[in-house]
């Protein structure tokens, strides 16, 4: 009986869909979208499938299988060190030439491969139907049609893999082979290394050993070097390299590339069956406006203020009712506790426990939910991508190029992912310096304080103004950092997707999973907060906390001593400051309103500003290790409460 | 791929052709034959990988504001490069679609 246990790899491009089939696959939520490199990480989930225990593994989007990048290094090692039983190879059927020469590269290394031909709505939109049939016949691997956004085709391409395990349907992938110059060397390579490096040829193929020394591929020749007779390898490539470059009079990987890619073309043109002219005016016209030199930046400006206006606006509207509705609830359920409990437990249920819940429904969610669908929308319709070209000359000047700004825009929603996404930039320094610019970013908690204190009490503009100021105290740091950090920026070289209808069906799974995050993780601790800080003023502990923290809360920031504890706790779940704000206040017999705008301001500008959530220093921590990530968290808090006490100065002056 | 923003000099172009001009040249909407890249092994081996290897014909479908990014079109891909890697590119124009 075959093996009832399987483990199958998606591996392709980037942005050809293996997230979404991933997710259709598992059930599970990785993350989504239309830019090129999103998934950065290795992500497993379980499937069933007729009697079969299936393990997925959804890997980064990649190009090549050379070490350029941390991603292809991942995608490598895992297709050919751990050897999944089957590799699903998403291609992109509007786009097959440049897909294929990744799908060469994993025949040549001798993968057990099966094509997902994804997209195929989108080809035909564009005009253009791939002979599935003939592309079959072409690589001798099956090939299988889906539209993964509707999983159409999801289960025959199930069924394939289990006919390639079981032996039904027989692989009989075509060898890559080059021009004659080429193979000749490539084969007295492959000759030598089977003889001098059997055990490096129980891993990898011999022939693809010798084709990426030949390409003088540095993470292979590593691994070649450990070995006894290595070196004579090593030396006798380096001779055949050269003597390519000589006869090519280019590198030796732009010759192997070209040869692929000349076999590339030539497939893709015989499958590749044009048969209606292209229905993309739409996207084109989409595309030239948002790109245009001029007109593109307005509408990057008028993109990103809407975002908060709408959020705002809408936000207001429901947070209003929402807070209308729980007062009378609250003090309903009051008057039903206190007919049994004692008076102190009805405290600390009531203020702690309820109007934690109740804030963080009432101030967070109405806030928080339009913003994740926005969020959503941009990210799925491709225009992150335009914004990245744009900004590209800007994001040079503080030592990153476009791609970084992505990253930036996702900080927007929470900063632990779009710190992780950090690593679409290429070089070790280029993640950090991007790291440490996202962590400034105003996530959708600090959007919740911004709006729902500035923006509701004083106003929008001086919502979008604290918005606007961020920008800039990210742009000047970005160039400090670059100084402090020097070092040659890397050139952008990224792929610009087309516009797509954003998938509704995307939008909403997206947004239900970022929301129940909020509920699952941040009202727990805000109840918890809620409940300390109940306890605090019950204990009287809450005094001494209000002296110690007088001079700097209230002598330097002019804030009134309480919301020093508020601030702390904000270092938990940045909306829970606000919540709390409520909560400490209360406690002294006032209300939100009764702050002054200043002192909304320098709040919300403290908030925005010091120490990024534990949740995002622990992020940091994991990508750029323990001693950066806490000079971020120095840096940031020192800065917030410098600035906060200068805001407190400069605006008691104007005002 | 250490592309940077500096811009590659005349002996950058090492085979010295004269019809040779670098990609930056072309206006919008013309078409050019790459012929080879310059610069460090790692950009140059990217530039092969995302399908500019030499022969391949290109379209400068955008210019970048301000000295910026290009926006090209190769292989049926849209693919944007720094200005600093598209001055490294070099191709052989090919001028029929000039009027973009
Ligand atoms: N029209 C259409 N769009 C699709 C299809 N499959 C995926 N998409 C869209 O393509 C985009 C990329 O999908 P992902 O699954 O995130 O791509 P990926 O391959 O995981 O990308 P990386 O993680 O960046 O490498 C998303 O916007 C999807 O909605 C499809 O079959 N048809
Ligand atoms: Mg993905």
């Amino acid at each position: 009986m075959a093996k009832r246990r399987l483990r199958i790899a998606l591996a392709g491009n980037a942005n050809v869909g293996k997230s979404v089939i991933f997710n259709q696959l598992t059930g599970l939520n990785q993350i989504v979208g239309n830019w090129p490199g999103k998934t950065v990480e290795r992500a497993e989930g379980p499937l069933h499938f007729k009697g079969y225990k299936i393990r997925v593994i959804d890997l980064p989007g990649i190009y090549s299988l050379s070490a350029f990048s941390m991603e292809e290094i991942v995608s490598r090692d895992y297709i050919a060190v751990e050897k999944p039983d089957v590799i699903i190879n998403v291609v992109d059927a509007s786009a097959l030439e440049r897909n294929l020469y990744f799908t060469f590269q994993l025949l040549e290394l001798e993968a057990p491969v099966i094509i997902d031909l994804n997209q195929v709505d989108f080809a035909a939109k564009k005009g253009i139907r791939i002979d599935a049939e003939k592309l079959s016949e072409a690589l001798g691997v099956p090939i299988v049609p889906t539209v993964a956004i509707t999983g159409s085709g999801m289960n025959e391409m199930l069924s394939m893999v289990i006919a390639v395990i079981s032996g039904e349907k027989k692989l009989k992938p075509l060898k890559v082979r080059y021009g004659k110059e080429i193979e000749k060397r490539v084969e007295t390579l492959e000759k030598l290394v089977s003889s001098k490096l059997p055990q490096l040829c129980m891993v990898y193929p011999a022939r693809w050993v010798a084709v990426k020394l030949l390409e003088r591929d540095v993470d292979v020749a590593g691994k070649v070097k450990n070995y006894e007779k290595g070196k004579e390898v090593l030396d006798r490539a380096e001779k055949l390299a050269a003597e390519l470059e000589k006869i090519h009079g280019e590198p030796s990987p732009v010759v192997i590339a070209s040869e692929r890619y000349a076999l590339a073309n030539e497939i893709a043109k015989e499958v590749t069956i044009v048969e209606a002219p292209p229905r993309i005016g739409l996207e084109q016209k989409l595309d030239a406006m948002t790109t245009h030199k001029i007109l593109g930046y307005p509408i990057l400006i008028m993109v990103v203020a809407s975002m908060f206006v709408l959020i705002f606006i809408g936000g207001n509207f429901v947070s209003a009712g929402l807070e209308f509705l729980f007062e009378n609830l609250l003090l309903y359920v009051e008057g039903v506790l206190s007919s049994f409990l004692p008076e102190i437990a009805v405290e600390l249920i009531n203020k702690g426990v309820l109007a934690g819940v109740v804030a963080g429904i009432t101030i967070a969610l109405p806030y928080i939910v339009p913003f994740y669908i926005i969020l959503a929308l941009l990210e799925d319709s491709g225009y992150l991508p335009r914004a990245a070209f744009l900004m590209d000359n800007l994001m040079h000047k503080i030592g990153l190029h476009g791609k970084a700004f992505i990253p930036l825009m996702l900080g927007y929603g929470c900063n632990v992912p779009a710190c992780i996404g950090c690593r679409i930039m290429e070089t070790e320094r280029e993640r950090f310096l991007a790291g440490f610019v996202v962590v400034l970013i105003p996530c959708a908690a600090r959007t919740v304080i911004i709006l729902g204190l500035v923006g509701r009490f004083i106003g929008l503009h001086a919502a979008l103004a604290l918005y606007a100021f961020d920008l800039v105290l990210v742009f000047i740091l970005g160039r400090i950092a670059f100084k402090v950090l020097p070092g040659e920026p890397v050139g952008l070289i990224m792929e610009m997707p087309p516009y797509k209808k954003p998938s509704i069906r995307n939008i909403l799974m997206k947004t239900w999973s970022r929301t129940k995050d909020f509920i699952y993780i941040a009202l727990p601790i805000i109840v918890f907060g809620g409940v300390t800080i109940e306890a605090l003023a019950l204990s009287g502990f809450m005094d001494y906390i209000i002296e110690v923290a007088s001079p700097l809360i209230n002598g330097w920031l002019g804030l009134p001593a309480v919301t020093g504890i508020p601030l702390i706790f904000g270092i938990l779940r940045k909306e829970l400051a606000l919540v709390l704000l409520g909560n400490v206040l209360l406690q002294q017999g006032m209300v939100l309103q009764d702050l002054t705008a200043i002192q909304m301001i320098v709040f919300s500008l403290v908030t925005m500003i010091y120490i990024p959530c534990i949740a995002t220093i622990a992020t940091c921590a994991r990508e750029f290790r323990w001693r950066k990530a806490l000079a971020i968290a120095v840096i940031d808090i020192a800065l917030a409460l410098f600035l906060g006490g200068l805001a407190y100065r400069l605006l008691s002056l104007v005002t | 791929m250490r592309g940077g923003n500096k811009r590659p000099s005349k002996k950058d172009n090492p085979r010295n052709m004269k019809d040779v001009v670098s990609l930056t040249s072309l206006r919008e909407g013309e078409i050019g034959v790459v012929a080879h890249a310059v610069g460090g092994f790692g950009l140059v081996r990217r530039l092969a990988e995302m399908g500019l290897t030499p022969g391949v014909k290109v379209k400068v479908l955008r210019r970048g504001p301000f000295h910026g990014p290009f926006q090209i079109e190769v292989r049926g891909v849209a693919l944007a490069l720094g200005r600093g890697v598209a001055s490294r590119v070099f191709v052989r124009p090919l001028r029929m679609e000039s009027s973009g």
